[in-house]
């Protein structure tokens, strides 16, 4: 055995298996995160805030189309960054295998349900009927 | 025991310090973003599926307590940033990694999320005050 040289650190470069392959994504969804979820929080809770947020707010905002492109990355990135992280917290504690295979899809399927609602509010906008919004 | 009353009674027994301290910060702020994201994508998507119940939604958010809440989870979303900038960089770039460089890379992390918070933590509570106590529009 050789004695670890204690001032350098060593990571070996991760499997390609699916484990591998998220661990990396969760670096770099996380760096990607870094402003796309700062940025937005800045803008909407700290400049803007909710007590100017209404629908026709979020007509405007969505009248952009690059918005709806920042916010669906923000979606599917943090919503999947999330997800993974919780399923990374619970299979620490959960070690017989069959309800860690029980978590894993009751957890993908929750990430692909609430990740398609709101994918699909994004795609159809601020609904009709909704008063004074300036709609199609 | 079983393993989630290890890692409570654990944490306080094992004396990791700054790197432990750094690590069960990281899943705190990590879950309790999540579950305001959870909620967050949920009451957004009204916009388009329900949008009367919006106004609904806005109320909550406009609620004192609420807003409380979401000073502490602007704090949870620096914190996680950071530390998990922090992380990212260690892993991609072993080369930068010291053992000298461990503890005070974890004080740089809650300094430089305290630095980020505080602006938006004043302009977020002086909204809170004004909007409860001062009859704000």
């Amino acid at each position: 055995m050789t004695t670890l040289d204690r001032t350098s650190r060593v990571v070996s470069p991760p499997p390609r298996s699916i484990d591998g392959r998220i661990w990396l994504l969760m670096r770099y969804s996380g760096i990607a995160l870094i402003p796309l979820a700062w940025i937005h929080v800045l803008i909407q809770d700290v400049l803007v805030g909710v007590h100017r947020i209404d629908l026709d707010y979020v007509a405007l905002r969505w009248a952009t189309l690059g918005w709806r492109v920042y916010d669906m990355a923000l979606l599917a990135f943090a919503f999947a960054h999330g997800m993974n992280g919780l399923r990374q917290v619970l299979e620490d504690y959960i070690t017989r295998e069959r309800p860690r295979r029980l978590v894993r899809w009751g957890l993908f399927a929750a990430w692909l349900v609430i990740t398609g609602i709101g994918a699909a509010a994004i795609v159809g906008g601020v609904g009709r009927g909704a008063g004074e919004v300036d709609g199609s | 025991m079983s393993p989630l009353r290890t890692v409570i009674t654990g944490s306080v027994h094992y004396r990791g310090r700054e790197g432990q301290l750094a690590f069960i910060l990281h899943r705190l702020s990590g879950l309790g973003t999540l579950l305001f994201l959870a909620l967050h994508i949920l009451d957004t998507s009204t916009v388009y599926f329900f949008p009367a119940l919006y106004k609904e939604a806005l109320a909550l958010y406009r609620h004192p307590l609420f807003m409380l809440g979401e000073i502490f989870i602007v704090a949870a979303v620096l914190y996680h940033g950071v530390n998990g900038l922090r992380i990212a960089l260690f892993d991609l770039f072993p080369r930068l990694w010291r053992a000298e460089r461990e503890k005070p890379s974890v004080y740089t992390t809650l300094a430089v999320t305290v630095v980020l918070w505080l602006p938006a933590a004043f302009i977020m509570g002086r909204s809170l005050i004004g909007h409860t106590f001062l009859g704000w529009e």
